[in-house]
């Protein structure tokens, strides 16, 4: 029993010596470089930081990272050495350092994934309060727009799953309940990092019910995510709406018992009409309309905006290659593929197509690989400031 | 014709109280809605008997059958199915909106601003335009500070649980003249856990008696009301939802609508404290009549602020203040 423990040990010890070539591993030089500089650009920051808002943005990203950091210091200090183990005479004692380094090696190893994890959403730094998601039908036709529509359900299934707000100001339905393309407003604070894995070509293979003679179809539907910057603002004038609700004339009040709670509103000075009638409260509806209203002006000055550009440039970026298929579903083996990840294959369409924890999952593994590369990429990059090579 | 809607409106709430689950159908069975819309041709006949915006009453059945959020229903019901019993349900209610039922009193609930109240066969249902009218007041009071209010027939208990609901600040007494509203009204309350901020008297308004002896020397801040405005002549009028559904009492105003808005005045008068409000919404052309009779019969004790339109750009809503 006592060789296998020391067997373990020389393993673990095999293991982080081939592991510190990995730019991710903590044992990695330059990463542990590169945590001290964020720990000093901490301390050095909150030393400055009175009243500075921006400083105070700042030490809350880093914050997570150093404390994780720092824990990991302290346990790695609890770890017994190779040699006060030797110096140590008594049995008993030692068998017990041995013990207490498995406990502690264990609980580094956590911390470990802790402190990675930490470092993992520091390097996904964009942020957006909100974003426009689109979706369209591509080449295939009817069965195209009958793709959308799916997909169209399982993502405002997953906008409920992750409990973000949304809603919907531009869509264009076939006669056959297919979709022709949407346009949704998501906010939610982190709904851009997720969802931003998101765009791209969806690939559909299957018999469509559309289809007579059995044959199998491949089409497709690509989904776009631009990010709305929180700096954009409308003002609606009360005197440039135009109110109309079904009932336009005749008696009204204690008269009638009409239910009519549709409304539409058409905005004067740009011509822009949007109606509501998801609701049975009337003056909810014309809220709601509202709503829709001021976001359509936004999508408008979205497009027009100077900073608009930006936005979308990064966000192309963000999403990498936009036209490139990102995913196949394919129903006559059951199967999601995901081809971005190594293992992107999962089973179970019609659960993946409800938006729930398995989208959640696969958006989850892209997230970690998007972030880890972008950690690479940073670490690639970075260099050691001048005063910390001459602490060293 | 009424005699002939009044008949209906027997059949139909016999209809309503039976409770037939379709036991005899084979167990299981589920037809889509698209299908039931189509075999019993409801759209044709909702049309037929003169209910406007058919689409929007299917719906409003459709998700009270499916016990679905109304907002959450989707327009096209491809993927809606219903069982035996929610068919015959289904069926049931549409039978009655075509004999004219209003659709409030079918799904036994409607939406007022942000809350949903449970409505009963005999208490008046809010309209939309006093949604505009509540709002209206609530803008003006959401900076007030302590608002002790008063409603002069609270019906559903609409008004008043939607301004304790918008506005903390406020405290609500009501008074009203039919039992079965006081119930509800005070039912809707507790449903939705006003009850500590609201309470609501049985009484009925009378000259020298107007409010309940427990109040009889309470002032108030703010009254609000939508009294009874409907004249007596245009009873011939109302459409077959009002005149054969709904307490005629909650309508009638007499010969000039006025009848009981004047009741109200005088009601002001004693219970209003110097400054407070009273905010009443009434029918088209009584606006400038409540100036004339303000200048001309309470002068020294109320004064005509303001008339407001509502959504259809009516002026129908007026401010009055206690001098």
């Amino acid at each position: 029993m006592m060789s296998r423990k020391v067997l373990n040990l020389r393993l673990g010890y095999l293991a982080r010596r081939w592991a510190s070539t990995d730019p991710l591993n903590i044992q990695n030089e330059k990463l542990q470089a590169y945590l001290e500089s964020l720990r000093q650009e901490y301390y050095a920051v909150r030393v400055n930081a009175a009243g500075n808002s921006k400083s105070y943005a700042r030490l809350a990203q880093l914050e997570g990272v150093v404390s994780a950091l720092e824990q990991r210091r302290v346990l790695e200090r609890q770890i017994t050495s190779a040699k006060d183990m030797e110096a140590e005479k008594d049995e008993d004692m030692r068998e017990l350092m041995r013990e207490e380094n498995e406990v502690y090696v264990d609980l580094l190893g956590k911390q470990d994934q802790a402190l990675l994890q930490e470092l993992l959403t520091l390097s996904d730094d964009e942020m957006y309060p909100a974003l426009i998601f689109g979706l369209n039908a591509g080449a295939g036709g009817q069965e195209a727009m009958l793709f959308a529509q799916e997909l169209y359900e399982m993502y405002t299934g997953f906008f409920e799953h992750m409990g973000w707000e949304w809603e919907e100001f531009a869509s264009e339905i076939t006669d056959i309940g297919g979709l022709r393309h949407a346009s949704l407003m998501v906010s939610g604070e982190d709904a851009f990092r997720w969802l931003r894995h998101e765009a791209g070509v969806h690939r559909v293979q299957r018999v469509p019910a559309t289809e007579k003679s059995g044959r199998m179809h491949t089409s497709t539907a690509s989904i776009t995510v631009i990010p709305r910057p929180a700096d954009i603002h409308v003002h609606i004038a009360e005197k440039d709406l135009k109110i109309e609700t079904k009932r336009a004339s005749g008696a009204g009040g204690q008269h009638v018992n009409t239910t009519d709670s549709a409304v539409r509103i058409v905005h004067l000075p740009t011509g822009l009409a949007v109606e509501a009638q998801s609701e049975r409260s009337q003056l909810k509806n014309r809220e709601l309309a509202m709503k829709r209203l001021r976001s359509r002006l936004v999508q408008q000055q979205l497009e027009s905006a100077e900073a608009s550009k930006m936005a979308t440039k990064k966000a192309q970026q963000g999403s990498l290659n936009r036209n490139e298929k990102i995913r196949t579903y394919n129903f006559v083996q059951d199967r999601i593929t995901d081809h971005r990840i190594q293992g992107g294959t999962m089973h179970n369409l019609d659960g993946f197509l409800k938006g729930g924890d398995q989208l959640c999952g696969l958006i989850e593994k892209l997230q970690l690989e998007h972030r880890k590369e972008r950690l690479k990429e940073l670490l690639d990059t970075w260099e050691p400031p001048k005063e910390a090579i001459k602490e060293n | 014709m009424l005699r002939q809607l009044t008949r209906s409106m027997g059949l139909t709430s016999r209809l309503l109280r039976q409770v037939n689950y379709g036991t005899n159908a084979p167990a299981g069975t589920h037809i889509p809605v698209t299908k039931a819309l189509e075999i019993g041709q409801w759209e044709e006949k909702l049309k037929a008997a003169g209910v406007e915006d058919t689409k929007f009453n299917v719906k409003c059945i459709v998700s009270h059958v499916l016990k679905r959020k109304f907002n959450l229903v989707p327009d096209s019901y491809d993927q809606l199915q219903l069982n035996p019993g929610q068919l015959a349900d289904f069926e049931r209610f549409l039978e009655a909106r075509c004999a004219r039922m209003p659709l409030q009193h079918i799904i036994g609930e409607w939406d007022f601003m942000d809350l949903t109240l449970k409505t009963s066969p005999s208490v008046f249902i809010p309209r939309p335009e006093t949604e505009e009218f509540v709002r209206l007041v609530i803008e003006n009071y959401k900076n007030a500070k302590h608002v002790d209010l008063l409603e002069v027939g609270c019906g559903s208990g609409a008004m008043s649980l939607s301004m304790l609901h918008s506005l903390p600040q406020v405290e609500a007494t009501a008074i009203e003249r039919s039992k079965a509203a006081t119930v509800l009204a005070a039912e809707n309350a507790k449903m939705l856990g006003l009850l500590n901020r609201f309470e609501v008297h049985n009484h009925t308004m009378e000259e020298d008696k107007y409010m309940p002896e427990v109040l009889k020397d309470k002032k108030y801040d703010l009254i609000i009301s939508n009294p009874p405005y409907v004249k007596t002549e245009e009873f011939q009028f109302l459409h077959p939802e009002v005149v054969v559904y709904e307490n005629l009492n909650a309508l009638d105003g007499g010969s000039d609508g006025l009848r009981v808005a004047r009741l109200v005045f005088d009601l002001a008068c004693r219970h209003l404290r110097p400054g407070g409000k009273l905010w009443l919404e009434l029918g088209n052309e009584h606006p400038p009549l409540v100036k004339t009779i303000m200048n001309l019969k309470y002068e020294g004790r109320l004064k005509f602020v303001a008339s407001y339109n509502d959504q259809y750009q009516r002026e129908r809503f007026v401010q009055i203040e206690k001098v």
